[in-house]
């Protein structure tokens, strides 16, 4: 929507990066530097908060290092009238990205139906749906900022969210992706590396449980290096696990001391 | 209020005991409801709607439940009994702005970018900068498109799919404002005379919906535009723009077109404050709660200099007179003074860092 009259004139982002088509020689070598520094087998840090939005039943915010999400959690509130009678509950997955989480503006807005059907793949395993019949859960979802690595990364926030709603679930689901680059594996990537990447890898799973609720592999893979990358994405979720955890304790023991003083 | 009435019992089916809205009615309960407030003062974090009960012992629980019921089941009179004490659910005078706050540069990918929060009320404003032809009539001006979002996770009246009402015709109220506030002098958006000027695309994301989303969303679009850096760009051959990266090392062919114009200078930058008016009240920056009992709306606009940029009020069963505008325009310039505290502490802040 253009401020001034008449029809929005065509415009073009500056920056050059549209142009580089190729892939740049340093992701080729052996021994390269990871554009953020970090060992190839080294997630980046991750921050993870609940009850990020008030008018939600349930929310939580992560971010690890640039990519940014919200996802907010409604209901189970009264499934759509066009809906036929279920006796389990129904889960509702949405992913959006804001105009400005691309390095160019409006990259990403279009094509999230699959990312929403994987969230919502990934999650429903790990749901008691039985425990809320007839109605729905809604997982809303809002990429702020796309840093790399942005469906790991929204999984493994809605189940946070899930749990800051009280939605019973068997275990909290952790994703973590890791991305074949030539003879290198590099877990947690960067979008960057993300554009050079042979092949990637995700694994979402019940760290406590030890039960993977979707795998996708996809680009170029040996059998050996599936394994060495399946070993590393369980290791990486079973810590990212651990982070989770605390994070819902952390934000369960403040709720309660605050409501005693 | 009776149709409301009507509403709200359709609700209270999610109640186990059935015999609670019978006591809702006792005379016992209009006292509870006074201490509400009381409780809020104690803990007015937002999580205090969600543990009712448990922060004064398991006794308490009952009359807690009963006070959030009768807030469910007759919200307007739940409210006026709080405006005769001169206050609201909230603990806040009827005057009083919620506590308001403001981070810049909290998108990496954007040029310019702002969070604004005021009480649960979230914004997040970014501007992108592109590059434009502009139009013959005006050469030397670029352009400032602005969108205003509101995505599902903001509110659980917005589906995805369906966008909500709210959004376009807020989209339409901010991008009036600020094109006509004069904040933005378009002329130094322009990059070569008649070939290329900047095209800012700012986008406000609404990211939690609770009352006064005009005004939240004009705070952060006047932040995001003072934390507003443009890229330093030149002409190449192809006489496209581009951005001159400092990566290289060595000297860029072609010389850059705009050293000497990183920043806008904002002039009169545009603040806002919603009220509600109900009976002889007016209730400063209202809730969504509040927003959706009692509908009548006004929004002012003033200036840094106090100067009246827009009055907005769109309908509703109360009507302004000249004095309740006077009195909103008096609540209006208190608020352009905070809120010009909060923008200058936070451009102070961001030039430390």
């Amino acid at each position: 929507m253009a401020a001034k009259g008449g029809a929005a004139p065509a415009t073009y982002s500056p920056s050059p990066t549209t142009f580089k088509k190729k892939r740049p020689p340093i992701f080729t070598d052996v021994d390269w530097v990871r554009p953020d520094g970090r060992d190839f087998h080294q997630c980046r840090p991750a921050f993870l908060r609940t009850g990020a939005v008030n008018a939600a039943s349930g929310s939580a915010y992560a971010e690890f290092g640039n990519t940014k999400v919200i996802v907010s959690i409604f209901g189970p509130r009264e499934s759509k009238k066009a809906m036929m009678y279920s006796d389990t509950g129904r889960l509702n997955c949405n992913v959006t990205y804001t105009t400005f989480a691309t390095p160019v503006r409006g990259q990403a807005s279009s094509d999230n139906k699959e990312i929403s059907s994987q969230l919502h793949k990934s999650l429903e395993g790990a749901i008691m749906l039985d425990t809320f019949p007839k109605t729905t859960v809604d997982v809303f979802a809002l990429v702020l900022e796309s840093g790399g690595c942005d469906l790991p990364v929204v999984i493994s926030c809605a189940s946070l969210a899930l749990a800051d709603a009280g939605i019973m679930m068997f275990d909290l689901v952790a994703a973590v992706s890791v991305s074949c680059l030539g003879k290198n594996l590099v877990i947690d990537p960067v979008s960057e590396e993300e554009n050079y990447q042979d092949g990637s890898l995700m694994i979402t799973c019940l760290p406590s449980r030890n039960e993977v609720t979707q795998l996708t592999i996809t680009g170029e893979w040996s059998s050996p290096k599936i394994h060495e990358a399946m070993e590393l994405c369980l290791d990486a979720c079973s810590k990212l696990g651990k982070i989770m955890r605390s994070c819902l304790k952390e934000s369960a023991s403040t709720s309660t001391s605050t409501s005693q003083e | 209020m009776p149709y409301q009435q009507h509403h709200s019992l359709s609700r209270a089916t999610q109640f186990d005991k059935p015999n609670l809205i019978m006591q809702l009615f006792t005379p016992r309960d209009m006292k509870l409801v006074i201490k509400q407030p009381l409780f809020s003062l104690i803990d007015p974090s937002s999580r205090e709607r969600k543990m009712v009960g448990s922060a004064n012992g398991a006794t308490d629980l009952s009359s807690e439940m009963e006070v959030d019921a009768f807030r469910r089941l007759f919200p307007l009179r739940f409210h006026e009994r709080h405006l005769l004490e001169s206050v609201r659910p909230d603990a806040r005078s009827l005057g009083k702005a919620r506590e308001t706050s403001l981070a810049l540069g909290a998108v990496a990918s954007a040029d310019g970018s702002a969070l604004a929060k005021i009480g649960c009320t979230t914004m997040l404003a970014a501007i992108k900068m592109e590059v434009m032809t502009p139009s013959k009539e005006a050469p030397d001006e670029g352009c400032v498109a602005i969108d205003f979002h509101m995505p599902p996770i903001c509110s659980p009246i917005v589906r995805p799919g369906r966008p909500a009402e709210a959004a376009p015709v807020a989209s339409k109220q901010l991008s009036d404002t600020i094109i006509s506030s004069g904040m933005i002098d378009l002329k130094e958006l322009s990059l070569v005379s008649g070939k290329a000027a900047w095209m800012a695309y700012l986008d406000i994301y609404c990211l939690d919906a609770d009352g006064a989303l005009f005004d939240a969303a004009l705070l952060a679009a006047a932040a995001a535009f003072s934390h507003l850096q443009i890229p330093v760009v030149s002409l190449n051959d192809d006489g496209r723009i581009v951005v001159v990266s400092k990566e290289n090392g060595e000297k860029p062919k072609n010389k850059p077109v705009n050293e000497e114009k990183r920043k806008l200078k904002l002039r009169s930058i545009p603040f806002a404050l919603t009220c509600i008016l109900h009976k002889n009240y007016i209730l400063a920056d209202p809730t969504a709660e509040e927003e959706s009992i009692m509908d009548t709306l006004i929004t002012i606009v003033l200036d840094t200099s106090c100067q009246l940029v827009s009055l907005y009020k769109p309908g509703g069963p109360a009507l302004a007179y000249e004095s309740v505008l006077q009195d909103c325009i008096a609540l209006s310039r208190q608020r352009v003074k905070e809120l010009q505290k909060i923008l200058n502490e936070a451009i102070l802040d961001m030039d430390v860092d």
